[in-house]
């Protein structure tokens, strides 16, 4: 019997091992190489002690100052997208977890079909379009696409969470005379701030790293940091892998820390998200 | 009451909550709905940048039914689907019963098999390209150094292929694993209970209570992962631009290099509504599984 546990537990042990070592040695090798000195990055074998140095940082300040730009282009527009998305979903989730109507419920159906239409397709009239609009190249156009790839997952999710939320609160708050808005901001949002929580974690991480839309709707001015340091893929042969290091570093630190101290309202919009709809 | 409260509010007038669903609907109309029609109309007439389009009928469909390069782009695809969502399938759920099982520190554990999920497709690229360097890689290295075969992904179609599909399942793992694993929790402790006491072994405990129990959340990971990896485009983008010659392009690429490489924009909408029927295809399973889900829950 002891035998037995012990094989059980070593086994377990070797498959965590595995696991941690599949999860977390991509990122570890991209977070440590930023700051090993250039000759030690490709050392066989690797190197895990070393002097770290800033230096593939000020290298990448000085060579690629448009990396720090699509930084700060990221951050505004992941910023007005989160909004955008959850503002909009929270509003009509509301609605649609307070109200039953056939023309509701045929609109959820709807919103759960348009989520699952893949994002290229509209990229094909709206290249035009923007075009025409002279909104190419800005920090709303992405924002808007952003947002919406979103607000139909947002709106199903927090209408979830409102339907947790007792009816007779808000009975309650319309005796004492508030109107819907009042409801929403001083009842709703409040009690139902884990469900907005879990819509914007998909929607930063999502704006954050986004790839394809900028890559089809920027081109200088909104560029953001995915799409620079595609570029510094592009010219790969010229760059050298230390600075490349240093940038996947910057964009993914953020993240990635957000998603850790986040990931309870991750996990719980997954799950409502996929069995939900 | 919670009925009643209902009946109550179905007939307030649909005017009163337009201002409240307004706002997703106008966003989702202008921006997927009007122009995914719009596509319909593109994909039937023959036009590119700043020319008058002219109605051609089913032409765009049947160029590109016939054009190799779109059936090395759907067998690259379909190979994708099936290989990286079913591995992914199998590690996701032998993950979730490992976690079931019961391990120390299992928060700790849960954040760091998430943790993929922050990174986006452009730095995974970077990272697995950097793991996998042809010449200099640390696992190309310890490949070598084990005499073992390396992935010579640059040159090698096959290579390529196996690198995105393994970049493909470190990204969305998380996401398969959460589903599987919420459903594994699920189920009822008595369960198991009754199965020990029937004499069942853990192998039958699995057969018999929680391969069944999980079932519907099987189909849900699946249909969604089967709807997100067709749509593939930036990890094959980035890692390969689809090359050399064309021989790892996926849908989502040729879709790409014939509107924006070719200016071939109808032969590109063809491509989308070929993207848009089989992906609605698949949510139909979805749908229906969901109403299914609904109806038994409300039992």
């Amino acid at each position: 019997m002891r035998i037995k546990r012990l094989i059980i537990g070593s086994g377990k042990a070797v498959a965590v091992a595995a696991l941690l070592l599949w999860s977390l040695l991509p990122i570890a090798f991209i977070v440590m190489s930023s700051f090993k000195p250039g000759r030690e990055i490709f050392a066989v074998p690797p190197h895990y002690i070393f002097t770290p140095t800033l230096d593939h940082f000020t290298t990448l300040w000085t060579r690629w100052g448009v990396f720090f730009d699509g930084l700060v282009n990221s951050t505004i527009i992941t910023a007005g997208a989160t909004a955008l998305a959850v503002i909009a979903s929270t509003a009509a989730g509301y609605a649609y977890s307070r109200n039953s109507s056939r023309f509701l419920d045929s609109s959820v159906l709807f919103l759960i079909v348009v989520r699952l239409i893949p994002p290229i397709v509209v990229t094909l009239p709206l290249f035009p379009i923007v075009n025409a609009l002279q909104v190419n190249d800005t920090h709303v156009v992405l924002m808007v696409l952003y947002a919406t790839f979103f607000v139909s997952l947002g709106t199903v999710l927090m209408r979830t969470f409102i339907d947790q939320i007792p009816r007779e609160l808000d009975e309650a708050a319309q005796i004492d005379g508030a109107g819907r808005w009042t409801i929403l901001r001083r009842v709703i949002v409040p009690l139902a701030a884990p469900g907005i929580l879990a819509v914007a974690v998909f929607v930063v991480v999502f704006s954050w790293n986004e790839f394809l839309f900028a890559f089809i709707f920027t081109a200088t001015k909104a560029k953001t940091a995915p799409l620079v340091i595609s570029e510094m893929i592009g010219s790969i042969d010229g760059v050298d892998w230390g600075v490349l290091f240093a940038a996947s570093t910057l964009q993914l630190a953020p993240v990635l820390l957000f998603v850790i101290f986040m990931n309870r309202y991750l996990v719980a919009g997954m799950t409502a998200g996929a069995t939900k709809g | 009451m919670k009925e009643e409260g209902k009946e109550r509010l179905r007939s307030r007038s649909l005017a009163h909550l337009m201002p409240l669903i307004a706002p997703v609907h106008i966003l989702i109309l202008s921006v997927i709905v009007i122009p995914s029609i719009y596509v319909i109309w593109l994909s039937v007439t023959q036009s590119s940048f700043g020319k008058a389009p002219s109605f051609v009928g089913l032409e765009n469909y049947i160029r590109v039914l016939t054009d190799p390069a779109f059936h090395r782009a759907l067998w690259n695809t379909v190979g994708i689907v099936v290989v990286a969502v079913h591995l992914e399938l199998a590690i996701g759920l032998l993950l979730a019963l490992l976690f079931a099982s019961g391990l120390p520190l299992r928060r700790y554990l849960l954040v760091a098999v998430l943790a993929p999920y922050a990174v986006s497709e452009v730095t995974a690229v970077v990272m697995w390209r950097f793991l996998f360097d042809p010449d200099a890689g640390p696992i190309t290295q310890m490949l070598q150094s084990l005499h073992l075969p390396i992935l010579d992904w640059s040159y090698e179609p096959t290579h390529a292929m196996i690198l995105i599909a393994m970049l493909t399942i470190w990204l969305h793992l998380p996401f398969t694993f959460i589903i599987l694993y919420a459903a594994r929790l699920a189920i009822p402790l008595d369960l198991y209970e009754a199965a020990r006491i029937d004499g069942a072994t853990p192998l039958q405990a699995f057969r018999r209570v929680t391969l069944p129990l999980l079932g519907p959340a099987i189909v849900v990971a699946l249909l969604f992962r089967y709807i997100f990896a067709f749509r593939i485009f930036s990890e094959v983008w980035l890692l390969t631009n689809g090359g050399p010659a064309r021989t790892t392009e996926v849908v989502a690429v040729y879709l790409y290099q014939e509107a924006f490489s070719y200016n071939a924009f109808g032969t590109a909408a063809a491509t989308a509504w070929i993207m848009v029927v089989v992906s609605l295809l698949l949510a139909v399973g979805y749908i229906l599984l969901l109403g299914k889900q609904v109806n038994a829950n409300a039992h």
